[in-house]
């Protein structure tokens, strides 16, 4: 395990961990909710720790990203069927993400929204282009560590810690009425999809053939996933937390993602609203780019083409007009001027719809013997991999009652 | 498994990656070729590539949307190029013999060499 | 379909009128007033920047908008408060836009626990 290696991919992760989703719900669950939703955050985290480290093993040993073999294990038509779903799920999102960066990118300059869509859209093409993997990975990633300045905004109002530790415990509040517990599970679904979104166990698997992991990167994987996320998603609490004592009491229902900057600038002003605004920027940028390749690596590898960015652009040339062509297709959608809630509301919507399809070949992949050798998944990642995968479906199931019942978590 | 093992593997066979002497990945295993008929044995051929393949193994519609925007192309891969059969397919030759990878190439035209690090 | 169930839900909710269909625009329209209170109030203690609350100031004059086209019932009270607040200028004092904020709060909870 080469230390640097390690400390580069373990805060790329954590920089990378937020994304335009997870911003939104965040805040709107610490001002509605106080701290009662943390444990959902951290019973979603145990689960994207759990199915990255097993794609991360899986790409490492096998040597196949997900989709590849996804076909193989669910048949053609079944594999068809999750990847028409998957692409849309990651296409809405992707476009959330777009969208989100030009909110960002307007609450910083100023600038017209519609405009930055279209700058960052050519951006962000633009630095798939000529970047190589590593690259495009480490720098959004980096560049995201700027969210820390929300954990630094946490501890500078002198939250109640005990009341925050207490939120890790799985609860119900006591004393909600029906329309309140609906909003509650409703919630519940939305960060349990937010932060297993399908687009990163793909992106992550495929990730690990670009980078060419091998056995020998197993442990760095693990660590990397446990650690990584397993920080990121602190920052994704500590949001919620400062929502809790910033916007509750204000009475404040935070619905723009450019609340959440606000509780940086009430602690350090100016150059903490600024720091939050470049955080938030990079990190959405990077969701950005991660879901419209991850879109591309499905489709390529659903149908054998030559993927991967660590070939060049025209040795790979169906993958490249493909996130090319995704990119263009996510800035259609923001174009038309559609709100950026919405696209989150739905991107989460048919995420959770997607996520038990998404997991169930990677669950039996990893744990099949003739793949993965002496390398298959062990009692642990399998009472894991099980559990979570039987949670994601009672959510997937849950899913558009809970949203219908609460009008999208509005009522 | 060999190439000459009993049928029974063939829908073991379907779907699995393609990867060439040269340890090139060259597409998925999209249908395969069989010879004989009711009451004698079933002798694997060759094995299939290209959307003229999956395509047969698609629902209606879909058949015709896939001929629409990927056509019918399909390259055969005759079953002594078959080198061994585990998680992927291995290949005798390198890709390009078999045909491989045509599309790729004339897709390679519609891209600037240029500008990537 | 999805979309189904999605469209039945909508035209049931349509089709209900008065303060009770309105509740939920006028959470919406509370919160819009009191995050407007709050960036005003840190604007004027030098805590943010020029362009991000001229930006912010859009965004929630937007949404305050969107909750008063979304109204059944615009000529009640909560209508009224939402039309004023909407007539304020972008930098009116928290207090005025706190003010407006507690009393859509009180109307969203007499109706809550009505």
């Amino acid at each position: 395990m080469n230390p640097l290696e390690l400390t580069l991919g373990i805060m790329t992760a954590v920089g990378g961990f937020v994304d335009i989703s997870e911003l939104v719900f965040a805040a709107k669950a610490g001002s509605t909710f106080g701290y009662a939703l943390i444990w959902a955050f951290a019973l979603a985290t145990i689960g994207i720790i759990v199915f990255s480290e097993m794609s991360g093993r899986v790409a490492a040993v096998a040597h196949q990203p997900v989709f590849s073999l996804m076909r193989h294990r669910l048949g053609l038509k079944l594999g068809l069927v999750t990847l028409a779903a998957s692409m849309i799920a990651n296409l809405i999102t992707c476009a959330a993400e777009l969208g989100g960066v030009a909110l960002i990118l307007n609450y910083m300059t100023g600038a017209p929204y519609l405009l930055m869509a279209v700058l960052m859209a050519l951006v962000m093409v633009v630095s798939i282009w000529i970047l190589p993997f590593e690259w495009i990975e480490r720098i959004y990633g980096l560049l995201g560590l700027f969210m820390l300045v929300f954990a630094a905004a946490l501890i500078a109002i002198h939250p109640p810690w005990h009341q925050i530790a207490a939120g890790f415990v799985p609860h119900i509040p006591a004393g909600l009425s029906t329309k309140e517990m609906l909003k509650f599970g409703y919630f519940v679904v939305a960060i349990t999809s937010a932060v297993m979104f399908p687009y990163e166990v793909y992106f992550y698997s495929s990730g690990g053939i670009e980078e060419g992991w091998g056995i020998k990167d197993i442990l760095t994987n693990r660590v990397t996933a446990i650690l990584g996320m397993g920080l990121g998603s602190t920052l994704a609490i500590a949001i919620l937390a400062s929502s809790a004592q910033l916007f509750g009491a204000a009475n404040v229902d935070p619905v723009i993602p450019g609340s959440a900057a606000l509780e940086a600038a009430i602690p350090f002003g100016k150059w903490g609203l600024v720091v939050a605004l470049l955080g938030m920027l990079f990190a959405v940028a990077g969701a950005a780019v991660e879901t419209c390749l991850a879109n591309a690596y499905s489709i390529a590898q659903f149908f054998g083409w030559i993927w991967g960015r660590h070939k060049k652009p025209w040795e790979a040339p169906r993958f490249t007009l493909t996130w090319i062509t995704l990119f263009a297709l996510a800035l259609a959608i923001v174009v038309t001027g559609v709100d950026v809630m919405t696209l989150v509301e739905f991107a989460i919507l048919f995420s959770i719809l997607v996520l038990p399809l998404t997991y169930l070949p990677l669950l039996l992949l990893a744990g099949d013997k003739k793949y993965m050798g002496k390398h298959v998944n062990g009692p642990l990642a399998k009472i894991l991999g099980w559990l979570y995968f039987a949670i994601i479906t009672a959510a997937a199931l849950a899913a558009i009652p809970l949203y219908i019942l609460t009008s999208g978590g509005n009522s | 498994m060999t190439p000459d093992s009993p049928i029974k593997l063939v829908s073991e066979l379907l779907d699995l990656p393609l990867y060439d002497s040269e340890q090139k990945y060259c597409g998925v295993v999209d249908d395969v070729e069989l010879k004989g008929g009711p009451g004698k044995d079933l002798e694997l051929v060759a094995l299939l590539a290209g959307p003229g393949a999956y395509k047969t193994r698609l629902p209606g519609w879909a058949m015709w949307l896939v001929g629409k925007i990927a056509g019918d192309r399909v390259t055969r891969i005759p079953m002594e190029k078959v080198r061994s059969i585990d998680t992927v397919v291995n290949l005798e030759c390198p890709g390009r013999d078999l045909g491989l990878h045509r599309t790729e190439i004339a897709a390679g035209n519609w891209i600037p060499r240029w500008g990537a690090l | 379909m999805r979309g189904k169930p999605l469209l039945l839900a909508l035209f049931v909710a349509g089709c209900s009128k008065g303060p009770d269909a309105d509740l939920q625009y006028i959470g919406e329209a509370r919160s819009a007033a009191a995050e407007w209170a709050l960036v005003n109030d840190q604007a004027a203690q030098g805590r943010l920047s020029g362009a991000y609350v001229t930006s912010m100031h859009k965004w929630l004059r937007d949404d305050l908008q969107t909750s008063l086209s979304s109204l059944t019932e615009r000529n009640s009270v909560y209508g009224a408060e939402i039309q004023a607040l909407l007539l304020q200028p972008d930098d009116a004092a928290p207090e005025a836009l706190r003010a407006h904020a507690a009393r859509l709060k009180q109307i969203e909870d007499s109706l809550e626990s009505a």
